[in-house]
């Protein structure tokens, strides 16, 4: 019983709390800005408690951190050892660099 | 700031690097598929990072004598060809129609409610899910490559750019706008909204996809 009341308590304090803070659509923005620069104070408690209540907000801040690690690592690791996601020099272009360099270098 | 010139005479010349003139076409066989795949993970554009390959070359060639050789030769051409792939930002961007950050085809309003109720809250049609996923998983996944590259297709020039710039080399707010003739503010709006057409493309064409099979 007293779960109960308790779970009706915190379920009303989110839902006013949503009502009131910054929307889901300035979230997001607020979100991407943190990863370019520091947030106010004001704005950094506004997305906490936001977050505390919006899980789809919580989703989103870990997809944009989970695009830039995945494509951070891709970009640092060495691409000579993954040759199966990206082609290599064709043949003609690598002719016409060779012939390029040899008629510079002459 | 971006230099190519000035980052190669940097180096003081070494004696030994100008006295031996190496087989320059070698360089081809030795770095071309590592340079081009460099380019192409950047560039999108096949015929893009065969250019930048190549002028890496051509000025490689030029700047020979100013190669110092304490570090790796690939090394010193993966510098020279981070300036062409930067140039070939600044060239595109210069050339993309004016206006283009005001276009507002990414701000994707329709991924928010319009209900007077929860008027701009996450619409339920868009809303993220758990992709239960991590880095580790998808470095592997080459199918995730070409999804990832097939959504970043559709995006401006600029905001392509400015994503690229940012998330694949890292560079800093500042570096991006000198690139991109932008101001900052902009950068930011450009960022958010690639952000969230990307966020959204991948989970439609990728995770929607793999949490079925």
């Amino acid at each position: 019983m007293n779960l109960k009341v308790y779970d009706k308590i915190k379920h009303s304090i989110r839902w006013w709390l949503l009502r009131r803070l910054p929307t889901c659509k300035q979230t997001v923005k607020a979100i991407s800005e943190s990863m370019e620069r520091r947030l106010s104070l004001r704005e950094r408690i506004n997305v906490k408690l936001h977050l505390w209540i919006c899980l789809w907000c919580v989703w989103y801040l870990e997809h944009l951190q989970l695009m830039r690690d995945t494509i951070r690592s891709k970009a640092t690791q060495e691409l000579n050892l993954d040759p199966s996601s990206l082609p290599p020099l064709s043949p003609e272009a690598r002719e016409r660099m060779k012939l390029k360099l040899s008629q510079h270098h002459d | 700031m971006f230099d190519l010139v000035a980052s190669i005479r940097m180096s003081e010349p070494q004696r030994t690097a100008q006295s031996q003139s190496p087989d320059f076409s070698a360089w081809v066989d030795q770095h071309g598929d590592y340079l081009y795949k460099y380019a192409l993970f950047r560039l999108r554009d096949g015929s893009a990072a065969e250019d930048a390959v190549q002028e890496t070359f051509l000025a490689a060639l030029k700047a020979y004598r100013g190669f110092e050789g304490r570090g790796s030769e690939r090394t010193w051409l993966v510098g020279i060809l981070k300036h062409k792939v930067t140039d070939h930002f600044r060239r595109i961007t210069r050339e993309a129609p004016i206006g283009e950050t005001e276009d507002e085809t990414f701000e994707h309003n329709e991924f928010f409610t319009r209900t007077d109720e929860w008027t701009n809250h996450w619409n339920a049609d868009y809303a993220p899910s758990d992709w239960h996923a991590t880095p580790a998983e998808l470095i592997e996944r080459s199918d995730f490559w070409k999804v990832l590259n097939d959504c970043l297709s559709p995006l401006p020039k600029r905001t392509a750019s400015a994503f690229t710039l940012r998330e694949v080399d890292g560079l800093s707010s500042e570096e991006i706008c000198e690139v991109l003739s932008i101001s900052v503010n902009n950068l930011w709006v450009m960022l958010h909204r690639a952000r969230l057409h990307l966020r959204n493309c991948l989970e439609r064409n990728w995770f929607m996809k793999e949490a079925t099979h």
